[in-house]
């Protein structure tokens, strides 16, 4: 009741700036639909002033997200700390596990060079990175992407392969001058070409804005195994081929889930792959600024 | 008068450029690579926060929000559009509930918060989804917005604390 009573003077002697006021957070939305509906219908160059925006932002950011990755970094060393006696019983098990598969590889290496001889076979070129650190994530619930001060001023080009120490996090989306937007694997617009490392099945893989990913297009009955890892195929031209990028965890009837093999949430240092990039191949949503980057 | 002028058009600097600090603090906490650990991606939304309570206190002009909610789009990879629209609605609405809010208590005020932070959640996950075509997952969402709701009272300090530093302006404001 008292709230009743107190607002009917106010409405009577409300200002004339204040119903301005009231009156604009319905232009404003209908502004912002308007903004959407627009940039859904790729009408607006959404990516050359996102571009824009990066560039003038890129500075700032690296500059303020520096502590917050030496903290990020430091962190992981205190939780450590704590059960330093059993991760280095851990190392110590692990270690002798892979100096017997370096042995392995090595002997394959071997093996594979005189193969390669014997057949004479065309290698992929070998790639080259640029090493960036994460200066910038989307923070959001919906968007899963991250920021690089590095852009075509490195030789950044859209499409290019970005990598962690333990294999593909994502591609480059959207290139500035001295920035540059990362799709990683985990969102939902990320669909990238597979291929299952040992029945050598294709498949797309695809983010669900969660932390595991799906693999969709399989051909039927197509017996997946949990623990079979997935890399990528290098159709569509667009990424290299065999970059490793998760394990299966699950087989079922909602799908066949793959947990990235690097640890998407707690990216700090990461690698473009500067391949050469061939430019008629690159199509869908990373066709249009692909041109105009030349 | 002059000097009477200057003296305004000084204290209108000084409160804008605190009031732009303390929004350019809050757009890089949203955007910078911080973990809370365990938590992974999912951070509350403190952009949210500031204009909930500063639409209590002493609302800010509607554009003034619309174009920080752009800056926010145009640095994280949403649609053009969308967290202006969200913080907009917001302002909007808080501030229509304006005159009820100020009198309350502060639990009131941190209820009324919960409820536009999922409020917020909602209408941006069916924004994004109908973006997208295709029904996201909503439950970082969720978990954010909680997140959120739970971190209001502490986050209402460092806000309250502008909001005292401008307040012997706020004698000349209706």
């Amino acid at each position: 009741m008292p709230t009743q009573r107190s607002q009917k003077p106010v409405i009577q002697s409300m200002p004339f700036k204040t119903v301005t006021l009231r009156a604009t957070p319905a232009v404003l939305i209908l502004l912002s639909l308007t903004l959407m509906v627009l940039h859904k219908a790729d009408t607006l160059p959404v990516e050359r002033i996102r571009a824009a925006a990066m560039d003038i932002a890129a500075p700032v950011l690296s500059a303020v997200s520096a502590p917050f990755t030496a903290l990020v970094d430091n962190m992981d060393s205190v939780t450590s700390l704590r059960d330093l006696k059993a991760q280095n019983i851990r190392l110590e098990e692990e270690n002798e596990k892979l100096q017997k598969w370096y042995e392995a590889a090595l002997k394959m290496q071997a093996e594979n060079q005189s193969f390669r001889e014997l057949l004479n076979v065309k290698a992929d070129p070998a790639l080259t990175f640029v090493t960036a650190r994460v200066i910038s994530d989307a923070g959001g619930s919906f968007v899963e992407s991250v920021l690089l001060p590095v852009g075509a001023r490195d030789k950044v080009q859209k499409g290019n392969a970005v990598m962690s120490g333990y294999g593909l996090v994502g591609r480059v989306m959207e290139v500035g001058q001295s920035a540059s937007r990362v799709l990683l694997v985990t969102d939902l617009n990320s669909h990238i070409p597979v291929i299952l490392q040992n029945t050598r099945i294709k498949a797309i893989l695809a983010g669900q804005n969660q932390e595991l990913m799906k693999l969709e297009r399989l051909p039927p009955d197509s017996g997946m195994t949990v623990g079979t890892r997935v890399a990528t195929s290098g159709d569509g031209g667009q990424l290299p081929a065999d970059l490793p990028v998760g394990t299966i965890v699950s087989v079922g009837p909602d799908g066949v889930w793959v947990k990235p093999l690097s640890d998407i949430d707690r990216l700090t240092y990461v690698q473009v792959v500067n391949a050469e990039i061939d430019q008629s191949l690159v199509t869908g949503d990373v066709a249009p600024m692909a041109s105009k980057n030349k | 008068m002059t000097a009477e002028w200057h003296e305004t058009f000084l204290r209108m600097v000084g409160r804008w450029g605190l009031v732009l600090a303390v929004m350019l603090a809050l757009v890089l906490l949203s955007v910078i690579p911080f973990r809370i650990v365990h938590l992974g991606e999912i951070r509350p939304v403190f952009m949210l926060m500031a204009v909930y309570y500063w639409s209590i206190l002493r609302p800010a002009p509607p554009l003034a929000v619309f174009a920080i909610g752009l800056v926010l789009d145009l640095l994280s990879d949403y649609p053009l559009g969308m967290n202006a629209l969200v913080l907009v609605a917001v302002q909007a609405l808080t501030g229509s509930q304006r005159k009820f809010l100020l009198g309350q208590s502060f639990l009131v005020i941190w209820a009324g918060f919960a409820l536009v932070a999922f409020g917020a959640g909602i209408l941006q996950w069916g924004l994004f989804s109908l973006f997208n075509m295709t029904l996201v997952s909503a439950k970082s969402m969720l978990i954010s917005a909680a997140l959120s709701a739970f971190l209001f009272p502490l986050s209402v300090l460092p806000l309250a604390a502008v909001y005292k530093a401008l307040a012997d302006d706020l004698t000349t404001m209706p």
